[in-house]
């Protein structure tokens, strides 16, 4: 899935010249999408055979607007296309779960290919499918007409921009650290044990599912071993078939028993990891890794110990590097880009602080730094933990990195905010330090916490444009909030805050009454034993991870347009209310013409309001209002079918682009159509007092009531990072941003596409820094000259 | 005398004017007029009327609300009777676009104060601080002093961006009080010094020789300006002067000509003789710095826009 955390027109086709050429080959075979024909990871279908099948849920793709249109073309080519698999008579006699589990463990057994592509050192090729959800004919009507009292539903927020929600697979960190630690053959333990002491039929049969799972892991893991044993007897090269015999070895040890080197964890965190986005079917988005530089340091350290050296890890990191790129795999031929968009978010969390707030960073996080910025794929995203302790030298490795424009982008999490919101959650305080984010920047707990961190996008918008049209959706009429009255005769600002208020909490309660539907067809019919062994609490509850097992569970409501809707807010208050230079039907007036023909009133609105993002107290403390009264009303709510809480953030991925011609115009003088802001963050091109105001007004928010997490984004020009001097001045503003901004930043780098785009658009970049001699100057308040010449300039770097 | 300050501009996030992330005060007012000068609205020391044509939407409220009628709308856009406008700033309220702005707003130092003091946990992450600068800041000296007092009291790390031209009971206190000093040397010609720049070269060459006694950390920056201070002989002497003058520097800056101000001189109505002057070739540039490091200056560094790119 397209996850937008805000990286523009970065180049993903950098010629990596140090790569090792084993990893060279790998890398360019992956990216010969349509050369490759003996292996491509599309999704293949698995299907119990009965006519009323359902392998494909609308629900968890109900994030994903831009294919609404097809999901009944898709559900139809995935049953046609499916693979039967046979099952025994006494099939459907079983509980669900457990034709599940048996389903998962036949597709394992006997129908997923095991391919190993030439040179690899870590293998596990295909992974991508859609599986039955192994309904019998009761269960499978029962499924279907409670989806669609979801996409009813759903399809209206859609088309009238209030948002979007679904249940979502992944977006969760399974217990990989635990999976390494103990194997699969630890975890049939533990669950035989509990199914000794469990006396519930319903939470036995949970259980015995997940242990069928289990067991059906090393046979599936020992068909790479033959698949390798059989390539090592045909190759002729001596150190390949010494390689495919390790591997053979290998494959028969882990992921069943625990992983005694680094190149057996890896092997088993891939086959592990690639099973859990298998076991949710196609694609598992955001199954994350976690704090990988950690769990894994321990058999690191011991195979340097015992003589791996750094070209071997580094080789090692690298062939596990690409299998992530694979999800991908059923775009490679579609679209532009060659279709492959900005990630799916198979994060991957380096650094951070430890129990007493002392750093953690190791020879591992900085090794696998290297390769991500060597190997330069967009999977698995790399996240740097940073916090008021994290060493300098790690600081100026990022800044590095950041500066090479067109480099893999890094996500930066913040320790001290994003803790301070797990707290405010309720996590257990001597945990915190242990968390991780998942998918982009999602803050979660690792192995026990599935937080539905991308489950409900709204867009906060909505809610002024409710307000200025008494509670319906201005495009098409249609009534979706309450009559707060005639917007025209408000004479107070405390009158049209009321209203807005009473709009949002609605539009909150509306979305969140739908993923519910959602929630609960989830619960009730599709079961993922696989992934319930694999985060802590399902086998403790017996209760599958999709009927809330997880030792947490909530549902994130992602807030959408913050900045736009603050703005608008402020413009009210400062140039109705306050300054009388514009009335309020004069206003309505405005806002139902989209501004046609009331350009002065539209100017007024734009320039003469405080505005988030430059450090205005003003405007910072509406935001702050904004921010706490949706999330915190959120928070009151719990989902009745798998008790999931629910809770708030600002993730805003593409929606703040395809919702703004859902979005009618807003009083912050923007028209519909315009792009609504991105996450955290302003208005494009609104924090005109450059990044460090940008960062205060963002830290003003009191993000811990949104716990999940905030994407923020600033942009800077790559002349602002030509020399290490400026670089370094880079990483002291992200040593000042653990103490002043938000949860999550990236830097972008601004390419010259971008420069072009806003000698266009100057209104939408019109904070946009470049430097210039001696100084740095606004690009946009340039003269045209200069403009090219600094964009003639940057098109010669890099 | 007031206690307020005409200043400019107030830039956050400068990281070109000092050691870090740095605020920069840009003060209004400079007794020296440079021909090439890059910041025209820093010349006057009184607040100015600027219109912006890409910002105009032609509602000519400006015009109707103007007290003096120095504001005519024509085929051009809005033009500005510079000898009637008061800056009473009437037409920059009533504009709804944000198209005209009044240049120089009066701060009181603990007002400015509280501004840069924003910044705080970025200028201790970076090493950075605040840069006072212009204009030419000691030309109102009285506030300088004040707010670097303030600055210091608050633990902030002062920089004093200066011409040096000023006297020496004005010049020497406010440098002791900083804990920096940028000054620039544009040419070591006392004939072109008067002629480029409107005043003599020896008061500044003092306040260089001032800094050298005391040691202060200095960095020196000179405009490479063609046909005016570009030459070899210029730079070298440049580097040669801070070589024996001023053991307290550590950094000397050769700034390429840039033309990227010529917009403003249009706003303000005025003329801009380097409208069009090319930029310097960083082949150039190389040169020049090969000679200043020959001449024993420490710490050459080009800033700025070339023709082409340093790699």
């Amino acid at each position: 899935m397209d996850c937008d955390c805000g990286s523009t027109g970065t180049m993903i086709w950098k010629e990596a010249d140090t790569l090792p050429p084993r990893v060279k080959r790998l890398r360019d075979e992956y990216f010969s999408f349509y050369e490759r024909d003996y292996f491509r990871n599309e999704a293949l279908g698995f299907s119990t055979g009965a006519q009323w099948d359902v392998l494909w849920r609308s629900y968890n793709w109900g994030i994903n607007p831009e294919i609404f249109p097809f999901f009944a073309a898709i559900e139809d080519s995935l049953l046609a296309s499916a693979v039967i698999v046979k099952t025994p008579e006494s099939f459907w006699k079983l509980p669900l779960v457990r034709r599940r589990s048996l389903f998962f463990s036949e597709v394992l057994r006997k129908h997923l290919p095991a391919q190993i592509l030439e040179g690899e050192l870590i293998v596990g090729a295909q992974f991508n499918n859609a599986m039955s959800l192994c309904l019998n004919k009761a269960e499978a009507k029962g499924f279907r007409a409670a989806q669609k009292k979801w996409w009813d539903a759903a399809q209206v927020l859609n088309d009238t921009g209030v948002g979007n929600c679904g249940a979502v697979p992944g977006h969760l960190i399974p217990n990989y650290k635990k999976a390494v630690e103990i194997g699969f053959a630890g975890y049939a333990e533990e669950i035989k044990a509990e199914l000794r002491k469990q006396p519930d039929e319903r939470k036995r049969a949970q259980l015995q599912a997940m242990l069928e799972c289990c067991e059906a892991v090393p046979d599936f893991t020992s068909r790479y071993a033959a698949e390798a044993e059989r390539l090592a007897a045909a190759e002729g090269d001596a150190a390949r078939r010494a390689e495919l015999a390790e591997i053979a070895r290998v494959c028969r040890k882990v992921p069943w028993n625990p992983p005694e080197t680094f190149a057996e964890s890896l092997q088993a965190v891939w086959f592990t990891h690639m099973l859990a986005m298998f076991s949710e079917s196609y694609p598992g988005p955001g199954v994350s890794h976690g704090r990988i530089d950690q769990y894994l340091f321990p058999l690191y350290k011991k195979s340097v110990e015992q003589g791996m050296t750094r070209e071997q890890a580094r080789e090692l990191l690298m062939c596990f590097w690409i299998k992530h790129n694979y999800a991908y795999d059923f775009m490679g031929r579609v679209g532009a880009n060659q279709g492959i968009n900005s990630g799916f978010g198979q994060l991957v969390t380096l650094s951070g602080c430890g129990p007493d707030g002392s750093d953690l960073t190791n020879e591992l996080t900085m090794l696998m730094l290297d390769v991500i910025e060597e190997i330069n794929m967009l999977e698995p995203k790399p996240n740097v933990r940073l916090h008021r302790n994290s060493p300098p030298e790690l600081v100026e490795r990022v800044g590095g990195m950041l500066s090479k424009a067109q480099g893999a982008p890094v996500l930066l999490n913040f320790d001290e905010a994003s803790m301070r919101g797990l707290k405010w959650q309720g996590m257990p305080e001597g945990e915190l330090w242990d968390y991780a984010p998942v998918g982009c920047l999602e803050n979660a707990f690792q192995g026990c916490d599935r937080s539905g961190t991308v489950d409900v996008n709204l867009n906060l918008a909505k809610a002024v444009e409710l307000t200025l049209n008494d509670g319906c959706d201005l495009a098409t009429g249609r009534r979706i909030g309450p009559k707060t009255g005639d917007p025209a005769a408000f004479d107070s600002f405390d009158k049209f805050y009321a209203a807005f208020n009473a709009q949002l909490d609605a539009l909150l309660d509306v979305i969140c009454e739908c993923v519910e539907t959602a929630d609960f067809v989830r619960s009730k019919y599709e079961f993922i034993p696989y992934l319930s062994v694999l985060v802590d609490g399902c086998m403790e509850n017996g209760r599958d991870i999709n009927e809330g097992g997880a030792k947490y569970n909530y549902i994130t409501v992602e807030g959408i347009a913050f900045g736009t809707t603050v703005d608008s807010v402020a413009a009210v208050k400062k140039v109705v209310f306050e300054e009388g230079r514009v009335s309020m039907p004069d206003l309505v007036a405005a806002i139902k013409a989209n501004y046609e023909g009331h350009e002065k009133t539209r100017q007024f609105m734009m320039n003469r309001a405080p505005k988030y993002g430059t450090d205005d107290n003003e405007a910072d403390a509406l935001a702050a209002e904004i921010n706490k009264r949706w999330t915190e009303r959120a928070f009151a709510r719990v989902s009745p079918h798998t008790g999931k809480r629910f809770r708030g953030g600002y993730l805003s991925w593409n929606y703040w682009i395809a919702y703004a011609p859902f979005t009618a115009a807003t009083p912050d003088g923007r028209k519909r159509g315009s792009f609504l802001s991105n996450g955290i963050g302003p208005v494009n091109g609104m924090d005109r007092k450059g990044p460090t105001a940008n960062i205060r007004s963002v830290g003003k928010v009191g993000l811990e009531s949104a716990p999940n997490g905030a994407s923020h984004t600033i942009s800077v020009s790559p002349s602002l990072l030509r020399d290490p001097e400026h670089v370094t001045k880079l990483s002291s503003m992200l040593r000042a941003y653990a103490l002043e901004g938000g949860t999550a930043l990236q830097v972008n780098v601004l390419d010259p596409d971008t420069l072009r785009r806003a000698q266009k658009n100057p209104e939408e970049y019109r904070n946009l820094l470049v430097r210039v001699t001696g100084y740095n100057a606004y690009f946009v308040n340039l003269g045209r000259e200069i403009q090219d010449e600094i964009i003639a300039r940057e098109a010669g770097v890099l | 005398m007031s206690r307020e300050a005409v200043i400019f501009n107030v830039q956050r996030f400068s990281t070109e004017d000092g050691p870090g992330i740095r605020t920069t005060c840009f003060l209004k007012g400079c007794p020296l007029s440079c021909v090439w000068c890059h910041n025209p609205e820093g010349i006057s020391p009184r607040p100015q009327t600027m219109w912006y044509d890409v910002r105009c939407i032609g509602c000519r409220s400006c015009v109707d609300v103007c007290p003096v009628g120095a504001l005519t709308a024509g085929d051009k856009g809005i033009k500005i009777n510079r000898s009637t406008c008061s800056a009473c700033g009437k037409c920059a309220d009533a504009c709804p676009a944000a198209a005209i702005e009044i240049i120089g707003k009066s701060w009181t130092p603990e007002a400015l104060t509280d501004e840069v003091l924003r910044d705080s946990a970025f200028y201790e992450t970076s090493g950075g601080g605040v840069t006072i600068s212009g204009g030419e800041p000691l030309a109102q000296h009285e506030f300088v002093m004040d707010f670097i007092s303030r600055c210091k009291g608050a633990g902030l790390h002062v920089a004093l961006d200066t011409s040096g031209y000023a006297a020496p009971a004005v010049f020497d206190p406010a440098a002791d009080a900083a804990d920096m000093v940028l000054l620039d040397l544009k040419t070591m010609n006392p004939a072109a010094h008067l002629e480029l720049t409107g005043v003599p070269l020896e008061p500044v060459l003092r306040s260089a020789r001032s800094l050298g006694e005391t040691r202060k950390r200095v960095w020196i920056r000179t405009p490479v300006i063609p046909g005016a201070t570009d030459s070899d002989e210029n730079i070298t002497a440049v580097a040669r002067f801070i070589a024996d003058n001023i053991p307290g520097c550590d950094r000397y800056d050769i700034l390429p000509f840039s033309n990227i101000c010529a917009s403003k001189y249009e706003r303000l109505g005025m003329e801009f003789r380097f409208k069009e002057t090319p930029l310097v070739p960083m082949e150039r540039m190389e040169e020049l710095k090969a000679d200043a490091e020959r001449a024993g200056a420490p710490n050459v560094v080009i800033q700025g826009l070339t023709t082409r790119k340093p790699q």
